[in-house]
């Protein structure tokens, strides 16, 4: 529909977000309460009588209606309320502070290794299409996505961790470091930085290497495809025809009017593996012992810890449907075509 | 077409992403001059430990499992402890005394103990410990080892009277669970427990000075502590997900030494590591099948028994734990006193086909019979997967027994016991290290495995165990209670667990807390 | 590809006869790399499906096999002779559980594949088709499913599943099934909407054909062209997903069958102990495997869909939330 102002679609998009956002927590909280098994027997189960166990469980209130309890926890996310975790009694405001923040520096430095790799291998495989140059990077691509994240890192923690004895093989830095880093932001790298402490921050980047580079060449195999069938695509489009046809060289077609449209998709394509980037987080932090979210998400599954799953999971999407709103916003403002 | 127009907002977005690649080069630059530096764990007497315990509650009065256990272990005490090996000793107090009723007991507490801030510990606070416990019920359940307890009373800064609802002979040791860790009153809220993260008050020899959630603890010495000083500089513990991270770690010297849990596999191969040494002592840790005993085809004790005759202790001991645990015939492990090997008088120390033949076929059971055994590998490890395997290939082998396996991971597994599965996997780790607990636990009516077990002359038993004058008489009752058992076999222990820990060979100290107590003392550790 | 006959005018048995005609003349007609990675991906493919039938014939050994002739087995011993990839810590054959294991991946990927199409295809058709307040709905609904991780979808169902199924092959399907189900639906809606508007649709609908009519007989064959390009690319990820949750323990339990992805999980405290041999071959055998999918249906994707070339099938599978307005 042309004439649709920019703001308008904003508006549109972001009402949209709305029940989206309320079907997730409906989906949480209901999987989490069917799913079989329940925190209270799973920290007790082991070693204390049944009839302690539901005394427990009503003194909680986990014997309440679902629909009771449903809008008691609606009500708390109304009020900005995430709760306190079931099992550690931690608040979920500071699992999402410590344990997010090495999520995002996790997925941070996957996501560059992604596009730098998707990018440089794409831009390559597609200019050069068909050449042996294009049939090494899709196999690179392909082979690299094939690859379980998990057997990825594994080898790479044998490889680099053990064989060749050059990097670190878990956590975010060595304990002593940790010990005694302060931390202000809990992003380990920044913190340092703040600091001034040039041996945390090698540190830190050291152990950052191993987990970022194997996540982040896991969701590279996905960006190398694109981005040269993008290349591709705008390789053949008229407007590329029409530069050949001025008499533009064919460099400057490709290097100034072809890789430059190609990558606006990139955006795109960046936005919506959000998702599969932070899945695959929950596989690269438990094979690196990351404390990440997705380290947590797995601990307080085990545990039945629905406040804390729920928290997470909930934290999970938000950032998703965040990301690929953004997304659709920079579309919108690159392209108004899509504007409709 | 607007390309032309947008190709602005093109270039803008583009240099966002070329600003954010830049961010890369430059943190990849940094690394490139920090090329060989090797982290080693520690310059000072700092020792790390790593482990795969997890905690749940740091706040003595709600905890109830082993991760959080070791992180009170160095920063509170009770009036009694395992200070220094498995013999009940006290601590906070000086002596205990009980009423000729075994109703009343009164204990003398130590002079001139501080909390960490130097403020002196008295009657006062332990009370306050106590009626907290009682008051909080925290959903951890440890106040249920109070359960006796009717109340606390004070006479004078120095003497704490406990009055019990029933004789209890082993009231000491109940002190000297977390249960009964001392914190300090002006502290401590008295009807809700601190959150993990707040500064924690006891009278042990570390204060924990920082606590990162599933990431790490950090220890260091109390320097208002009554007692001989620790031997190192600090403690930290690192948190692990995976033994095998833990394990690449420990042979990185990222951490100095790792208590608790390697697979059996790795512990293999650390024992053939130069500069790693694997520590082994007297463990209290057991494994056992559980019957319900009142479902088919389990309500048959003929069946019990056939299972008790196959039951391939050694080969699970040896081929499945290369020799890290031992055969248990007894649900009272070897070491605690009182153990007997009652299962062995019974049924043997190795497996009898023939045996169990015979019972069956006298009992007119039909074979071969289909039987199927639940374990949890989430809660006890991969490894139960082997030692099931293992079982059911023994079973099966006599050709009396059809086994299907089936597994639930432990959350699902712990809310279903005794409801629907028939013959299950459990494992067990004392409350305090004395046979009671591993007999009146799970002999008691309505126990928490709800197997359906209970047997009148077992209560009496219980009973008479409870208020036995002199330990001689308690022991003799123990040994009847465990006789019973192997006669009517509730459950079949298998193995007993050696207490392993791994450290560089630079760390002195760690055979010395290798002990039935089950404790790591980390006090007792050094660095050379 | 697209059909311009009046609506009613030809019979589907003839329409059906020219589809398939029409579908499989491209893929002999393929040349250069497009056909290198066709027959590549299928040949690696037909291998592992060959691998999995045939499973009781070319297997050593049982999955959980430990003795032969009354011998045991020996514990993690290395690659030799008679145990051509080594031995577990279980004493069981590591070649035999990687070829029993294919028929798991297999077993589970069919059936999740059947099942997300089976449930995706058709909502995506109704939505897409209908559009309104179904269509919104709907749409709402699949998009919440997407921003999920998939992985976490799948372990929760595959929790909530393991009471009734026991965890075997039907739950991890099921678990892989639910987090596929909103993609289909996806490619197939938004292809819909495009479909819709052409002009033979309309001239169908002018005649007075019933919706029903018209979907099954014009939009359901244009659109479920699409489907085996992405059916393959989906079972190569739903390979990925079933080690993943194997990986985590959630997935297929060592009682019910071999899974790779378990195998890695357990060979993982092996690996670091030098003992490379009972994780490496379960590893390579999901490379193999996952790559030679992909290469099929990147190779299908280029070679039938000729007029798809310039979209690819990326885009339509990734493509933004309203990609129909580019499509076409």
């Amino acid at each position: 529909m042309p004439g649709t102002s920019l703001r308008a679609y904003l508006i549109t998009r972001l009402a949209l977000v709305i029940p989206m956002v309320l079907i997730l927590l409906t989906m949480v909280f209901l999987l989490m309460r069917v799913a079989p098994g329940d925190p209270i027997s799973a920290s007790l189960g082991g070693h204390v009588p049944p009839s302690v166990v539901n005394q427990i469980k009503h003194q909680l209130g986990f014997d309440k209606p679902l629909s009771v309890q449903y809008v008691d926890y609606l009500w708390g996310i109304v009020r900005g309320d995430f709760g306190t975790t079931i099992t550690d009694h931690r608040p979920l405001s500071n699992i999402i502070l410590v344990n997010g923040a090495a999520t995002l520096e996790l997925t941070f430095f996957a996501m560059l290794v992604a596009i730098v790799v998707g990018v440089v291998v794409g831009l390559v495989a597609g200019r050069f299409r068909d050449t042996p140059l294009d049939v090494g990077g899709r196999l690179f691509g392909i082979v690299i996505y094939a690859t379980p994240v998990f057997f990825l890192g594994l080898m790479a923690q044998l490889v680099f961790g053990v064989w060749l004895d050059w990097l670190p093989t878990s956590d975010r830095a060595s304990p002593i470091t940790q010990a005694t880093l302060q931390t202000h932001t809990n992003l380990f790298i920044v913190d340092s930085i703040i600091d001034g402490n040039w041996t945390a921050l090698q540190d830190c980047i050291r152990h950052l290497i191993l987990p970022a580079v194997t996540l982040g060449l896991a969701t590279a195999g996905i960006f190398i495809r694109l981005i040269r069938i993008n290349v591709i695509r705008t390789l053949r489009d008229d407007y590329i025809e029409a530069a050949r046809a001025r008499g533009i060289k064919e460099k400057d077609v490709v290097y100034h009017h072809a890789f430059k449209n190609a990558l606006v998709p990139v955006i795109t394509v960046v936005g919506l593996n959000m998702a599969l980037l932070l899945g695959g987080a929950v596989l690269t932090e438990t094979t690196f012992n990351w404390p990440g979210l997705g380290h947590a998400l797995v601990t307080y599954l085990e545990n039945r810890d629905y406040t804390a799953v729920q928290g997470i999971i909930v934290v999970f999407a938000l950032v998703v449907v965040a990301i690929s709103l953004l997304v659709d916003f920079i579309n919108a403002y690159v392209d108004p075509r899509i504007r409709y | 077409m607007n390309w032309k127009w947008s190709s602005r907002r093109v270039a803008l977005v583009t240099a966002v992403l070329a600003g954010l690649i830049g961010v890369a080069v430059l943190a990849g630059a940094s690394l490139a001059s920090s090329s060989s530096h090797r982290s080693t764990a520690a310059s000072s007497s700092i020792i790390v430990d790593g482990t795969t315990d997890s905690v749940v509650n740091i706040d003595p009065a709600n905890q109830y499992d082993y991760g959080s256990f070791t992180v009170d272990l160095p920063i509170f005490q009770g009036l009694y402890g395992f200070p220094n090996g498995a013999k009940l000793q006290p601590v906070l107090a000086t002596g205990c005394k009980s009423s000729p009723n075994l109703k009343t007991w009164t204990c003398a507490l130590r002079r001139n103990v501080k909390f960490w801030d130097g403020n002196p510990m008295t009657s006062a606070d332990v009370k306050y410990s106590f009626d907290r416990v009682q008051k909080i019920k925290g959903d951890q359940g440890i106040y249920t080892l109070l359960s006796n307890l009717k109340s606390t009373s004070v006479s004078g800064p120095y003497t704490v009277v406990f009055h019990l609802a029933s004789p209890q002979s082993t009231w000491p040791f109940i002190l000297s669970t977390n249960a009964g860790y001392v914190v300090e009153k002006a502290k401590y809220p008295f009807n809700k427990i601190l959150s993990n993260t707040d500064q924690q008050y006891g009278t042990g020899p570390y204060k924990l000075q920082k606590y990162t959630p599933g990431q790490q603890a950090v220890f260091v010495p109390n320097t208002n502590y009554w007692g001989p000083k620790p031997k190192n500089g600090g403690i930290i513990v690192n948190y692990y997900s995976k033994s095998s991270t833990m394990k690449l770690a420990l042979e990185k010297g990222e951490i100095d030494m790792a208590f608790r849990d390697f697979t059996p596999t790795e512990l293999a191969s650390l024992s053939k590591e130069k500069g790693i040494v694997v520590h082994s002592g007297n463990g209290v840790v057991i494994r056992y099948l559980v019957f319900n005993v009142k479902r088919a085809p389990f309500n048959n004790l003929a069946v019990r028994k056939a299972l008790a005759y196959l039951m391939p202790r050694q080969d699970i001991a040896s081929r499945v734990y290369h020799g890290s645990v031992k055969p248990l015939y007894s649900m009272v492990p070897a070491g605690l006193p009182g153990h007997t090997d009652a299962y062995k008088s019974f049924y043997g120390a190795a497996p009898s086909v023939a045996k169990a033949k015979a019972v069956l076929a006298k009992a007119g059971v039909k074979t071969p019979l289909a039987i199927t055994l639940w374990y949890t590998p989430s809660h006890y490890g991969d490894v139960s997967a082997d030692e099931y395997a293992e079982m059911q290939r023994a079973f099966n082998a006599s050709g009396l027994f059809k086994v299907t396996l089936k597994s639930a991971e432990w959350a699902q597994y712990s809310s279903t016991l005794g409801k629907t599965y028939d013959a299950f996997q459990l494992g067990w780790f004392p409350d305090y290290p004395d046979a009671e607990d591993y007999t009146v636990s799970f002999y008691q009516p309505a126990a928490f495995y709800n197997n359906g077990y209970a047997d009148p002359t077992m209560n009496k038993l219980i009973a008479a165990e409870r208020g036995a004058k002199t330990t001689a008489i308690r022991l003799r009752v123990l040994g009847q209670m465990q006789a019973l058992a192997a006669k009517q076999i509730p459950t079949i222990p298998y193995w007993q667990g050696n207490m392993i820990a791994v450290s560089k060979s630079d760390i002195q100290g760690v055979n010395s807390t290798l002990d039935a107590a089950f404790y790591m003392r980390f006090w007792k550790l050094s660095k050379s | 590809m697209a059909t311009t006959a009046p609506a009613g005018g030809i019979r589907a048995s003839r329409r059906k006869l020219a589809t398939a005609g029409r579908a499989l003349k491209p893929v002999t007609q393929a040349r250069g790399i497009p056909r290198a990675m066709l027959w590549a991906g299928a040949g690696i493919t037909l291998f592992f499906v060959f691998l999995a039938v045939f499973a009781p014939l070319i297997s050593p050994y049982g999955f959980a096999t430990y003795q032969a002739n009354g011998k045991r087995f020996p514990q993690l011993a290395h690659p030799s002779s008679e145990h051509l990839m080594g031995t577990t810590v279980q004493s069981t054959d590591v070649l035999s559980r990687v070829i029993w294991g294919a028929q798991t991946e297999l077993k589970v990927v069919v059936i999740a594949l059947a099942m997300s199409l089976v449930v995706g295809v058709p909502l995506g058709l109704l939505s897409g088709y209908f559009g309104g307040a179904l269509d919104r709905v709907l749409v709402l609904i699949m998009d919440a499913l997407f921003a999920f991780p998939y992985l976490l979808i799948a372990i929760v169902i595959a929790f909530l599943l393991t009471n009734a199924f026991g965890g075997g092959v039907l739950t991890a399907a099921i678990a892989i099934t639910v987090a596929y189900v909103p993609l289909y639906f996806r490619v197939v809606r938004n292809h819909v909407v495009a479909v819709r508007e052409e002009s033979y649709v309309d001239a169908a609908r002018a005649l007075g054909a019933r919706p029903w009519t018209v979907i099954r007989k014009y939009v359901f064959f244009n659109v479920v062209q699409n489907v085996p390009p992405i059916a393959t690319l989906n079972a190569a990820d739903a390979i990925l997903l079933l080690a993943a949750l194997g990986f985590l323990g959630y997935g297929i339990q060592p009682s019910q069958g071999a899974e790779w992805g378990y195998d890695i999980n357990r060979a993982v405290s092996d690996a670091s102990s030098g003992i490379w041999w009972t994780g490496l071959f379960p590893g390579i055998a999901i490379v193999l495997l996952v790559t030679g999918l992909t290469l099929l249906g990147e190779g299908l994707n280029e070679t039938i869909n000729p007029v798809l070339r310039r979209r690819q099938f990326g885009e339509i599978e990734f493509g933004p939330l309203d990609s129909d307005s580019e499509t076409t």
